[in-house]
């Protein structure tokens, strides 16, 4: 049940989602894979939304770097860790959430235990390496998985639901190269909004999810392009012949 | 010019948005862009690799279908068709 506190909170949203809706917000577990760019606006309204309880991992420091856009943190945390300054701030954004703010890397050998009983993983990495792990953990326990990533006005996302759409690799096989990207702050504002409505769409059942379609943002021209996706039956992710296929069948 | 290519992403910086051209002669979709891209060495080095096969993480899309990079030499374009071709953006 809503306390009155949260119907109070939630108030102007609650005609849109219905309580059960809200309830569904309230019990699921989502897990956001770095406190960044992507993650601090997936965070932020996803806290706001009154998400029951938040993961968020990242193994970095906040930098004076990454005040343009990493908006979960601000100039005093410079120094702090960015779990540290993410669990502050999404506290007192809602204190009626759980935030499990963790401060790790995500490697192969940690990745399934961070991600936990999530329910939803949202992709808020600056690297593929780390992407197609989550990926793999998202197709391995069949959750669903909210792709974004951003470069410069420029930005895409996807929904990946295991089993059914195109997943990371299908889409992208191949990473492109590393490189330190220059980000407009709210080019990370517009991905990690679309991410956070999908992860509420898809908890509360509503709506038509951004399921293989990859939306390509151009901030320069204001416009956004959507190319369908499909799955690839030689995925070596999601693929017939992948270890994840050969588990499940 | 009946043939259309669309780039995103960094690759609009290189070459702008959508790009109306014929068919080159022999027809492949790969001389195609490389016809484009030639124009801007800087963008062909980011769609090409020294040997002037696609880059494995350049995506490329004909008529909403993808195009497996190892397909790419091999694949032919004709009129009216809609090409799609962007680096897949990696930040976060
Ligand atoms: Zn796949």
């Amino acid at each position: 049940m809503l306390s009155p506190r949260e119907r109070g909170r939630y108030m102007r949203q609650l005609e849109l989602l219905d309580d059960e809706g809200q309830e569904r917000l309230k019990a699921a577990h989502i897990f956001i894979g770095g406190a960044g760019g992507l993650g601090s606006p997936v965070a932020i309204y996803l806290a706001a939304a009154g998400i029951g309880t938040i993961t968020i991992v990242d193994r970095d420091m906040v930098d004076q770097t990454n005040l343009n856009r990493q908006i979960l943190h601000v100039d005093r945390d410079i120094g702090r860790d960015k779990t540290a300054s993410a669990e502050e701030h999404l506290r007192a954004i809602n204190p009626d959430i759980t935030v499990r703010a963790i401060n790790a890397t995500i490697r192969r050998e940690n990745a399934a235990d961070l991600v936990g009983s999530a329910n939803g993983i949202v992709d808020a990495m600056d690297n593929f390496g780390t992407r197609y792990l989550l990926n793999d953990i998202a197709l391995a326990h069949r959750i669903p998985f909210f792709h974004g990533a951003v470069h410069g006005f420029y930005g895409q996302a996807t929904t990946i639901i295991p089993d059914t759409t195109a997943c990371l690799r299908c889409i992208v096989p191949a990473a492109p190269p590393k490189e330190t990207t220059q980000v407009i702050g709210a080019t990370a504002g517009v991905i990690g909004s679309l991410q956070a409505t999908e992860v509420i769409k898809y908890l509360t059942g509503r709506g038509r999810l951004l399921a293989n379609r990859l939306v390509l943002w151009d901030g320069m021209q204001a416009k956004a392009d959507e190319i369908v996706v499909e799955r690839n039956p030689d995925c070596p992710a999601c693929g017939d012949r992948s270890p994840h296929k050969r588990r499940h069948t | 010019m009946t043939i259309k290519v669309r780039f995103f992403a960094q690759f609009r910086e290189l070459f702008g948005t959508d790009i109306l051209t014929d068919a080159p002669p022999d027809g492949m979709f790969i001389s195609l862009i490389a016809g484009i891209a030639h124009s801007n060495p800087e963008g062909y080095n980011a769609i090409f690799d020294k040997n002037g096969a696609f880059l494995e993480f350049v995506i490329l899309m004909k008529n909403g279908k993808r195009i497996d990079n190892s397909d790419a030499a091999a694949t032919t374009v004709a009129d009216d068709d809609d090409i799609a071709v962007f680096p897949p953006v990696a930040g976060g």
